[in-house]
């Protein structure tokens, strides 16, 4: 067991905890921050997708000892213009069905909106392809993201 | 507790005020008693099972079926809010449980409340049309009485009943004496064009949640005092534990504290004496789970623990022995008749020389929903209350009695949003292993399948294999069909109750679902089934049988229209022809994807079709698609894909659509990636890495068609799947003169 401090959503944080434990199970049992989603465990689905230092990051698969001092930013303490756009658009487009993946999806997009101002399909497919969803909304995830852009543009 | 849990979630998660205007949401968590018992606020009053209205003016709408991502949470309540003439912006919506009201049967079965079959909206529109509209009667009367009027002079709008003279009562105002008032059987129901809400387009009651990360699924649960566990099971289905070397060892690690042996659950337990005798004898262990403070100290502890497994009785299962089975199964002398018409088998013996035939084989797969199957459960002094993503709400009470002995109205059950299910949370086994837990610790405990132990201790969609033989007419139309399926019997092992019965043995209906039952003219047609009884767990799985049955039977009249020389529509349309309905979803997709015009040079194009009889012929909903492949740099890719449905009436078109375009991308990984294989006994695959989903670079674009219907709404949640894989199929046929016959399809069919 050691003691991590760490920077959550703009808070500084300790926990107590083994230093193997990843990120996930930390920002879920020990900070009570359920938005991000356990769904395989080694980085292959992105349902657990969460920024570090505002690059999005599979918190399954980084042990907290190897967090530092970087700031991790969750879907619930995600803010700013892209953030917005992406939530608005996800809800106009009435994206998710089961939900689950959505946090991670939505993370995705925002990171993928403060990177490329305006996303092609290819750009879109590059960017998500790691995030996925089995109830298949990815055609409204696609639409959602480009909806996004273009209110950014505004 | 659970109301200690209710209050300190509602804080934490009721969402007001949110962006689209809608109503403010409560997370559907509820205890046992409905909220019609349970404590509430003294000025709510209940007008009926499924509503209840504050003095406030705010509506609660019950909602009795699970949210598995089909809509249900927003669907089912804007048909009570329509009827009911509620203000849609005040509508409050709670997972309600307990009263026999919420309970439904598919087929011959007692009711029980759960959710499956694509049957939610079909069940329920006129018993919640029959429900808005009585308590809007209660409501008008109420209103009458005080004014000393008749109702006749009143009427209803948005929370409101409104007399000749403009004076208005909000239903909160006339809730109390309401609420006294008798409710009406045959209350009056809206004329189509009185409706609000039904046929419209509504937003999502739960995208603002499941977009910000604050919709609370099973996995989110917390408890006070709650531990975490985490569970290995023996790998092989029919295994056992029989040693753990190192409990001690892993006992001594930091968090953990217990280390329990589970008995071997009974899975798919909705029908005793179903399953597969070795996979419930004999009573044993089968996993061992180990409890922590937290779920990373107890997945640790479990990946540290030697366990010694006796593989049981079926300890040597194999693909290979399986597939063997299945082929001789094909090649049997005979296979139990669940259709014969006219003189097949005599026709095909007489022509013999000139017999089309072909034969195809599929996989057992996983459901594989995004959220791991986990449980948060509480035993104390006999008693059992349960949180999580559980479809069926009364299977889950009876299994979890059944386990610890109590009885089932001690067990209550929390309902969250679903992280997908597919028919796999239908299956409780994961709830009583996490009540074996908590009885055994003394606390409560939420266990957690890692993605590993879902993926090999699914309950499979059942693999599955065909062999269609058949003679054409002059005219190149069959004139005699001979098909049998045989494979793992869904009914045989999980409700033998559900199989016909005929002389010459039982059949399973899921196995030749869309073909013993099909629209395409047929004289003479013998339709057969044969049961290989496999030790491997099996449950419904979203679209059950037709995957396979369709795939089956729609790539076989690909292949006769195809030795026919005659265009695959043409060839539909003239096999359809007695059958108005089935045209017209046919002729919508011929239409939309311009059939009739011959296709650019690098673009090739499959149609199939089905009707989709629902359970108990409870409803049928029309399907039609194309798919289009694209060759680009010497690969096909699926392009796009038009699908026409006839679904009834659409009471909720914006979810209809995304049922459409979702289930095309379930069927699309169904039809590329998915196959669980089998050797020692268990499953091989593991995680997305060997059992991948599709990814949004392989989604096609989605050209949903809706018919409009006069009929009432018919089952849609699982009736887009079965017809994409056949039309890909004949894409490629088309393209490359590759017949395909196993799903997944290969990744070389694909190439050149």
């Amino acid at each position: 067991m050691g003691v991590f401090s760490i920077n959550v959503n703009g808070a500084s944080r300790s926990v107590e905890v083994e230093g193997d434990t990843p990120l996930l199970w930390v920002l879920r049992d020990n900070l009570g921050l359920t938005g991000a989603k356990f769904g395989c465990g080694i980085a292959l689905c992105g349902a657990c997708t969460v920024f570090m230092d505002g690059k999005p990051l599979r918190a399954c698969s980084l042990p907290i000892s190897a967090l530092g001092k970087s700031e991790v930013t969750t879907i619930e303490g995600v803010s700013g213009p892209e953030a917005l756009a992406v939530q608005d658009a996800w809800v106009a487009r009435d994206v998710p069905q089961c939900g689950y993946c959505q946090s991670g999806q939505v993370m995705s997009a925002i990171a993928l909106l403060k990177e490329i101002r305006k996303p092609t399909d290819h750009d879109i497919d590059l960017a998500m392809n790691g995030n996925l969803c089995r109830c298949a909304t990815y055609v409204r995830i696609r639409a959602a993201i480009h909806d996004a852009a273009r209110a950014l543009e505004r | 507790m659970s109301h200690v849990l209710e209050r300190a979630m509602s804080r934490r998660l009721v969402l007001t005020g949110t962006a689209a205007g809608v109503a403010s949401l409560l997370v559907p968590i509820t205890v046992l008693s409905t909220y019609a018992q349970s404590p509430k606020e003294e000025s709510t009053y209940d007008i009926t099972d499924w509503i209840a209205i504050a003095s406030t003016g705010d509506v609660t709408l019950g909602l009795s079926q699970p949210e598995v991502g089909q809509g249900s949470y927003t669907v089912l309540p804007q048909i009570l809010a329509d009827e009911l003439d509620a203000d849609w912006q005040r509508v409050t919506v709670r997972f309600v449980t307990g009263k026999d009201a919420y309970k439904i049967a598919f087929k011959n079965e007692a009711p029980a409340q759960k959710e499956g079959a694509s049957m939610s909206t079909t069940a329920f529109y006129e018993l919640l049309r029959i429900a808005g509209a009585a308590a809007r009667e209660a409501l008008t009367r109420a209103a009458a009485e005080k004014w000393g009027i008749t109702v006749a002079q009143c009427r209803t709008e948005k929370g409101f009943v409104i007399n000749a003279r403009g004076g208005r009562l909000s239903y909160g105002e006339l809730a109390p004496a309401a609420a006294r008032l008798p409710l009406s059987d045959r209350p009056r129901l809206k004329q189509p064009g009185q409706l609000a809400l039904i046929g419209k387009p509504m937003p999502r009651l739960d995208s603002r949640a499941k977009s910000t990360g604050s919709a609370l699924f099973g996995i989110d649960v917390t408890v006070p005092g709650m531990l975490n566990a985490a569970i290995r099971m023996a790998p092989s289905f029919t295994g056992a534990v029989v040693e753990i070397r190192n409990e001690a060892e892993i006992l001594k690690r930091p968090g953990v504290r217990a280390v329990v042996r589970i008995a071997a659950v009974a899975v798919a337990n909705e029908e005793a004496g179903s399953q597969h005798p070795a996979l419930t004898r004999p009573p044993r262990d089968n996993a061992v789970c180990v409890v922590a403070d937290h779920f990373w100290q107890a997945k640790r502890a479990v990946d540290a623990l030697d366990i010694v497994f006796d593989s049981g009785t079926h300890g040597g299962l194999s693909s290979a022995e399986i597939d063997a089975l299945l082929q001789a199964a094909l090649d049997n002398d005979t296979g139990v008749p669940a259709l014969e018409i006219g003189t097949p088998q005599q026709i095909l013996r007489d022509k013999a020389a000139s017999i089309i035939e072909r034969r195809f084989v599929l996989p057992h797969i996983a459901h594989a929903p995004l959220e791991p199957v986990n449980a948060t459960a509480s035993y104390r002094d006999g008693a059992v209350e349960v949180w999580g993503s559980i479809q069926s709400v009364d299977a889950c009470r009876e299994a979890v009695a059944t386990a610890v002995g109590c009885a089932v109205d001690a067990v209550s059950v929390n309902v969250t949003f679903l992280g997908g299910s597919f028919g796999r949370k239908i299956v409780p086994d994961y709830v009583v292993q996490a009540v074996q837990a908590s009885k055994a610790v003394g606390r409560p405990v939420k266990l957690i399948r890692t993605r590993e132990e879902d993926t090999q201790h699914d309950v499979f969609r059942p693999n599955a294999g065909a062999r269609l033989r058949a003679v054409l007419d002059d005219a190149g139309y069959p004139l005699a069909v001979h098909a049998r399926v045989a494979g793992q019997s869904l009914f045989g092992a999980t409700r033998k109750s559900w199989l016909d019965r005929t002389p010459e043995g039982t059949w399973d209906e899921s196995m030749v679902d869309g073909i013993y039952n099909q629209s395409y003219r047929v004289p003479n047609f013998l339709v057969e089934t044969v049961d290989t009884p496999l030790p491997i767990p099996v449950y419904f799985m979203r679209s059950v049988g037709s995957t396979a049955a369709v795939f089956f039977w729609e790539s076989f009249i690909s292949e006769l229209a195809s030795q026919a020389g005659i265009d695959q529509y043409v060839y539909r349309r003239n096999l359809l022809a007695a059958d108005p309905l089935a045209l017209r979803v046919l002729d919508a997709v011929a239409q939309a994807s311009n059939w009739t015009t011959p296709a650019a040079p690098d673009l090739f194009r499959g149609i199939a079709y089905n009707c989709y009889i629902g359970r108990g012929s409870r409803f049928k909903t029309y399907v039609a698609e194309v798919a289009e492949l694209a060759r680009v740099d010497n690969k096909l890719r699926v392009k796009r894909v038009f699908c026409a449905v006839d679904p009834g009436l659409a009471v909720n078109p914006n979810t209809l659509a995304a049922q459409i375009e979702g289930g095309i991308g379930f069927a699309m990984t169904t039809a590329l990636h998915s196959r669980i294989t089998f050797s020692n006994g268990g499953a091989d695959q593991s995680n997305f890495f060997d059992y991948p989903l599709l990814g949004i670079d392989e989604m096609p674009e989605v050209v949903p068609i809706v018919l409009p219907s006069d009929r009432p709404p018919q089952g849609f949640g699982e009736v887009v799947l079965a017809p994409l894989a056949p039309a890909i199929a004949q894409a490629v046929l088309q393209a490359t003169g590759r017949r395909l016959d196993v799903m997944p399809f290969p990744d070389a069919a694909f190439r050149g």
